[in-house]
This record gives C-alpha cells, structure tokens and sequence, in this order.
C-alpha cells in the first residue's frame, strides 16, 4: 500500500507540483489543505502518513500548525516548504517538530530525498 | 518519449556500457601508470558520455546528471589534472555502481528512488578545478569530554543553517551535545565555512553517530572521534571520502594514537543496549549503598550477639545481596579509560609543536576501566605528567640525533589492571631526570644534607613533590613552574593511589601511578593498637604473621623482618601514632605483624591485633595541619566506631 499524503500550501501551483512529484514516485494524496487551520483538521481526518507544510498560510501559519499537529501526534511527520531567506522560520518549525525542510523552487529529486529522510 | 520500445534499449545499451566501465576501471586499477591506461580511461569516457546522451534524452534526470558530473572528473583525468589515486578509484567504482542502479531504477519507472545527491555533490568537487580538498577541517574543535564528530557539509547545501540545526539536533536524540563550534547561534546564521564540529556524550557506536549525522541530509563528510594530526610531508594532494563509506582519515600521523577508531564502541567497549545516566545519580546510589554497608555491619554485628540462629541467616542473606548490589553499582561507575584518554594525542601534538619536538605517542591499554569520579579527577594530572615528559624529558630532534637516539621521541601513555588497582604510566625515552642538578638544587635550598652524594628514586620523587621545587631554568607554557609533580603526587594520594618514578640518565623516565579501582568501598583488615582500631585496605596486605622472636633481627641499629627468605622493614604503628611501647599481658600474647605491598615494595607493619575484615567506607576528611601524614582518609566501622584509614603508599 502506499504512503499517504496531505499537502499543505495556500497556492494552488505548489499544491499541484509537490503532489505531481509524490505522486510519480508513488505516493498517494489523500488531501490538501489550504489554511494551519485546515491543515490540523484534515491531519485528525485522516491520519496521513506524511504531511508537506507551507510557512506562510493566511488563518494559522504553518509553523502554528506544526505545534498544533504535534501535539496531537508527537510521531507526525511532517516536511516544511520554504521560500529563500526563511531561514530562521524554519528553524522555528524544525523545533516545532518539522522533521525537514525543502527550498523553493522545488527540484524533484531534492523533495523526494528529503522525503525519504523524514519517513525514514 | 516514455516509449517502451526505447527504454528497453535504453536499458540493454546501457548496461553494456556499465560492463565497460567496470572493466576498464579494474583494469586502471591493476595499472594506473602503464601503458594502458590512459585508453582505460578513454573507453570509461566514452561510455560515460554515452549513457548521458541516452538519459537525458530519455527524460531521466538523475542517470544524466549523475553520468555529466562523472565525465567532468574524466576528463580531469584524462588531461592530467587529477592523479589517480586509491581513493578515486574509489570514488569511481561507487560512481558506476550507482549510475547502473539509476538507469535500472529509471527504467523501471523509479527515477527518483536512487539518491545520488551526495554522489553528484562529491563529483562536482573533483570535477571542478582547484577543487577545496576535503579533509581539511577548519572549525576548532569544541572544548569539554565527549566524542568529537566534524561534519562537512555539501556545496551548494541549501539553506546551509537550517541544515547544520537539524543535524545538531538529530544528535542530540542520541546523546548529548555538549559543544558545538561554530556556536550554534552562528551556524543556525550560516556563520561557517563549510564545516562544523560538535562534541557529542552518547554511547552510540561510531557506525550510528555516522549514520544519524547522513540522514539529516546534504553531508559529504563525516569525522568521528578525535583529529588525527597529518605529517605535512606526508599529506597528499587530494583527499577525499565515498559517500556513504565509512569515513576515517588516514593514520599519517605524526601523533596517532596505535589503534584506528573508524568502528566500534565510541564509549563503553561492551555497549549492548544502554540509557545514559546522570552521573550524579550514580554518586547517589554510591552513597546510599555506602551507607546500607556500614549499616549492614551493624547489623551482623548485632545478629550474632543476640545468637538467634534465624535471624543471622536472614542477615548474612541480606549481606550477600548488598554486596552483589554494591559490586553492580560499583560497575556500572566504570568508564573506559579511553574517554579521558582520547584527548591526549591532540594535547601532545600541540605540547611538541610549541617547544619544537617531534614526538610519537602511543597509548596502551585504552579499555581498561576505571571508577568515573577517580578518572575526571585524573586527567589534569596526566596531561601534566605528559606535558613534563615532552617539556623536560624528551629532547630537541638534533639534541637526540647527537645522542645517537631517532629524532622522533617516543611517549607512551598506558594503562593496565594490577589485581584490584589500575597502574598508569608516562614512559618518556627522553634525557631522564638530572639526579645531579635535582640534590644540588635541594641543598641549595637546604632541603636536603649538604654531604649527600646520591639520590635515589623515592628521595627523588620526594623532592620533585615538594611544592614550587622545580629546576627548570625557565618557565615555558608548559612547565617549570614547579606545579607539575608535586600537584599529581597530591592529587593522586588524594584518590587513594600511590606514584613512583623511575629515571634512567639518556634513557628516559617513567612516571608511575597506582590507583585503587574505586574510591568508594575497599575491603579492609582491622588492626588494634592500643584503644584505637587501625584499617588497613586489603588491597596493600601481603600477609599477616606473629612477631615472634624469631623472625625478629636487627640490622645496622634497625628491626627488620625476616618473612620466609625476605628481609623486610619493620615499622610499628604505636610509634607512628606516639602510643607507648607495647607490653604484653603474658608471654603468648606477641604482637602481629601486617605485610603491607606496594607494587614491589614491601614492609612490615606491627599492631597489637588483628580484629578482622569489613568493607569500610572511605570518607574523605580534611586533617588537620601538621597532623600524621599518614591516613587516607576515615571510615565508620560495624559497631559504629570511627577508624582512621592508613595510607599504606605513605609508609613504604
């Protein structure tokens, strides 16, 4: 069976790249979530068995939503999304409980071995 | 493009160019200088160029990338600009059985499953000209105990702080980070080259600390365990690691310790499965168990007055589950002497480059155990026996060429087990101790009689231990100013132990030091003088015997022992405490006389009595000024009376 998915980012574009990555290499999306505060429900919905986390997301950030996940299920593994010069953000969320982090703009094979670090 | 007829001759093309380059590349091996190889070097080329050609038309990311960064490096070294070496070759057998595992993998559907990030990473830094070599490593190394890892990163290695706080913190879900240089505020700020150092308490093995350090992601390189100084002379021009090999750096070493640490335990030789325990519990349960057997003799004690015969089998079952208790606890104290140790090589290495020496060290004995508490304790005073021997002992290379000696001095560190003590020693090969210029030093300071001629080694280490006696004639960074031998002499009396010396002129110096295996709880032979109950630690008794007449002589004014074919010593404990000479209350009743040892040196000891044998607690206790030099210590017996503990190294 494979491995379950939820993608979290406000963007539409990014939603679509990073699922067409995990999907190619065989992952199953099982949801998205546009909003933190999305992102923690859908993760009590469906239990998936990774989660992509955007920094930036309008009602609850992703670093918000990491703490909020965590708490839930100290074991989640989530993988955070950022943009250049976020560097202390991410900091923030790898505290938070983030496993790892990818930089935008995504390159395929960057995403899936930092996927493979956080599932591994 | 994802035409199946293709990828099929993708892949049969392929791997018949894979077979190539695996051919050409041992037979570079066999015969990287003759006449073949450069056409070796050729075919793997173009082999290479096909399969990118191939790939990237394919659409097949990895196996293009991964085969463009492999035909940069041969082409480096098809124009000469980078020397094969066992290394590379290395490298490029790593690099053809990836590539082979890519193109199956893309064939298959499964482009991104081969991970070849670090591979890539590795190659572009051999294909680039000028490439930084690695194994230069140039953050410090972070001060305080634990296993130092260094950790390069790759180039390129986005967002390169964030990267070296996961790594960090990985680390620290295995042990415990104690050091971290660049400090952690900088490397989280991308303030570092492209390496950092932590040091890192865990018992992990060094295979996991390695593991743990290239899963958190964009490593090239990983050290663990101490620097490994490079003879300048001997450094090559390139160096460098396989990704995902076990890294270790070469022992050219001017200083190398004899044994490589590149696998096994890091810590503990016998770590099975283990959690790390705060050491100040342990010091806890050591006083606790302290108690429990003082308290323990009591009871035997009172079990066998009242004569119940129940109740002192209750209590001498209790007894021998407190000793079992207290013999794991004791255990579980020991640390390998390695994890002070360790850091010695780096400490010589840098004592002989600042006075201009050049110095192999070797250490022996690495895994012999010791009480932890007595090994913290210890290390300052080793680093001052080793930093004398390289200041006094060991001499300048042209001053031991003259000598007729190799101009490498050779210092030994070992460590050995001795029945129940641990015997470490600082063996220099150096010019040995000036006897001469120590006595005339010490009658200058009218230490010692002006007629004395000679010296021998216990005077010798007497007057070296004195306080601020030094004979350098300078003061140099090292030593000199005289706090060197006579603060180890303290430090180790202190723990229980007892030092000796041994010097031989142009031969060199060996500076011996015997410590007991714990601090805690020795077994003790008790010995009655007068009122006063004496405890001897078993570990110094040889034997016991009645001083009877006959094995009683006098040898030039003084009593010794005549102890089967020996003769050794006497000394008597009344007179050393100032007690009246013993008289006896009928004629059987003779005095008895404790053998005390002390590695090779015996002497007898005369008491009153022997009362018996207990496991006494060592309580450290400040004496008072000008009180009897020696007692170690004192201890609470069974019946709840104090007794003062003899310092048996002090009376020999």
């Amino acid at each position: 069976m494979s491995q379950t998915v939820l993608i979290c980012d406000d963007a539409i574009f990014m939603r679509t790249m990073v699922g067409d990555i995990l999907t190619q290499a065989g992952f199953e999306i099982v949801g998205e979530a546009e909003t933190g505060v999305q992102a923690v429900e859908k993760y009590k919905q469906l239990h998936p068995d990774l989660v992509t986390m955007d920094i930036v997301m309008p009602d609850m950030g992703g670093i918000d939503a990491v703490r909020e996940i965590c708490k839930l299920d100290p074991k989640a593994r989530i993988l955070m999304c950022s943009a250049m010069g976020q560097q202390a953000l991410v900091v923030e969320a790898i505290q938070a409980g983030a496993k790892d982090f990818v930089v935008k703009p995504f390159q395929p094979s960057r995403v899936l071995e930092a996927v493979q670090r956080v599932l591994g | 493009m994802d035409n199946l007829q293709y990828a099929e001759l993708f892949l049969t093309e392929s791997r018949e160019n894979v077979s190539a380059v695996n051919a050409a590349l041992l037979e570079l091996e066999r015969d990287a200088d003759g006449a073949g190889a450069s056409a070796a070097v050729d075919t793997i080329f173009r082999a290479v160029h096909t399969i990118k050609g191939m790939g990237a038309t394919m659409g097949y990311a990895i196996v293009a990338e991964l085969a463009h960064e492999l035909e940069t490096v041969l082409d480096r070294i098809r124009r000469s600009d980078l020397a094969i070496d066992a290394d590379i070759m290395d490298v490029l057998f790593h690099a053809a059985d990836v590539l082979e595992s890519a193109v199956e993998a893309a064939v298959a559907g499964r482009d991104g499953e081969v991970v070849a990030e670090e591979l890539v990473a590795h190659l572009r830094m051999l294909g680039a000209p000028d490439a930084p070599t690695s194994g230069e490593w140039t953050a410090p190394s972070p001060s305080g105990g634990g296993t130092l890892v260094r950790i390069r990163l790759a180039p390129n290695t986005p967002l390169r702080g964030v990267r070296a706080f996961i790594i960090v913190q990985s680390l620290s879900n295995i042990g415990e980070v104690v050091g971290v240089e660049p400090p952690l505020e900088d490397l989280q700020a991308d303030g570092f080259d492209d390496d950092f150092a932590i040091r890192l308490l865990t018992t992990s093995l060094v295979a996991e600390i390695e593991r743990v350090v290239r899963n958190a992601g964009d490593v090239i390189e990983v050290q663990v365990g101490e620097d490994v100084f490079e003879d300048p002379a001997m450094r090559r021009t390139s160096q460098f690691i396989i990704p995902g090999a076990v890294v270790a750096p070469e022992p050219v070493a001017a200083v190398a310790p004899p044994e490589r640490r590149s696998s096994g335990p890091v810590r503990m030789p016998t770590t099975g499965r283990s959690v790390r325990i705060d050491v100040r519990r342990l010091d806890a349960l050591m006083n606790l168990i302290g108690e429990l057997v003082i308290a323990r003799g009591r009871l035997t004690q009172l079990a066998g007055e009242l004569g119940d015969m129940s109740l002192e089998e209750t209590v001498s079952q209790s007894s021998q589950l407190i000793t079992e208790l207290r013999n794991e606890i004791t255990a579980s104290r020991m640390v390998p002497v390695s994890q002070v140790f360790d850091r010695f090589p780096r400490v010589v290495r840098d004592a002989a480059k600042g006075v201009g020496k050049e110095v192999e060290f070797v250490v022996e004995g690495k895994d012999i155990e010791l009480d932890r508490s007595m090994l913290d304790e210890l290390g300052d005073s080793i680093v001052h026996l080793l930093r004398n021997a390289i200041d006094h002992g060991i001499e300048k290379p042209d001053a031991r060429a003259a000598a007729g000696k190799p101009a490498k001095g050779r210092l030994v560190l070992s460590a050995a087990r001795d029945r129940s003590a641990v015997v470490m020693k600082v063996t220099d090969d150096g010019r040995g101790i000036d006897r001469h210029r120590v006595l005339e030093r010490a009658k200058h300071d009218g230490i010692v009689d002006a007629n004395k001629t000679d010296l021998n080694e216990d005077e010798l280490l007497r007057l070296l231990a004195r306080p601020g006696f030094s004979t350098a004639e300078r003061v140099t960074g090292l030593s000199g100013r005289g706090v060197g031998v006579d603060a180890v002499y303290t430090r180790v009396r202190a723990l229980g132990g007892a030092m000796n010396i041994r010097s031989v002129p142009g031969q060199g110096t060996t500076m011996v030091i015997r410590l007991p295996l714990t601090l805690a709880i020795v077994r003790a032979l008790l010995a009655r003088v007068g009122d006063e109950t004496y405890a001897i630690p078993l570990a110094h008794v040889n034997e016991t015997i009645e001083l009877s007449p006959d094995v009683l002589r006098t040898v030039k004014g003084r009593e010794v022992l005549l102890a089967r074919d020996e003769v050794l010593p006497l000394l008597r404990l009344r007179a050393l405490v100032g007690l009246p000479e013993y008289t006896a209350a009928n004629e059987i009743d003779l005095e008895h006389v404790v053998v005390i040892d002390l590695g090779d040196r015996r002497a007898g000891l005369v008491i009153d009595e022997l009362t018996g044998q207990e496991e006494i607690v060592v309580k450290q206790y400040d004496a008072a000024r000008g009180g009897l030099p020696f007692f170690a210590g004192a201890t609470l017996l069974g019946d709840g009376t104090p007794s003062l503990i003899v310092d048996v190294s002090s009376l020999l």
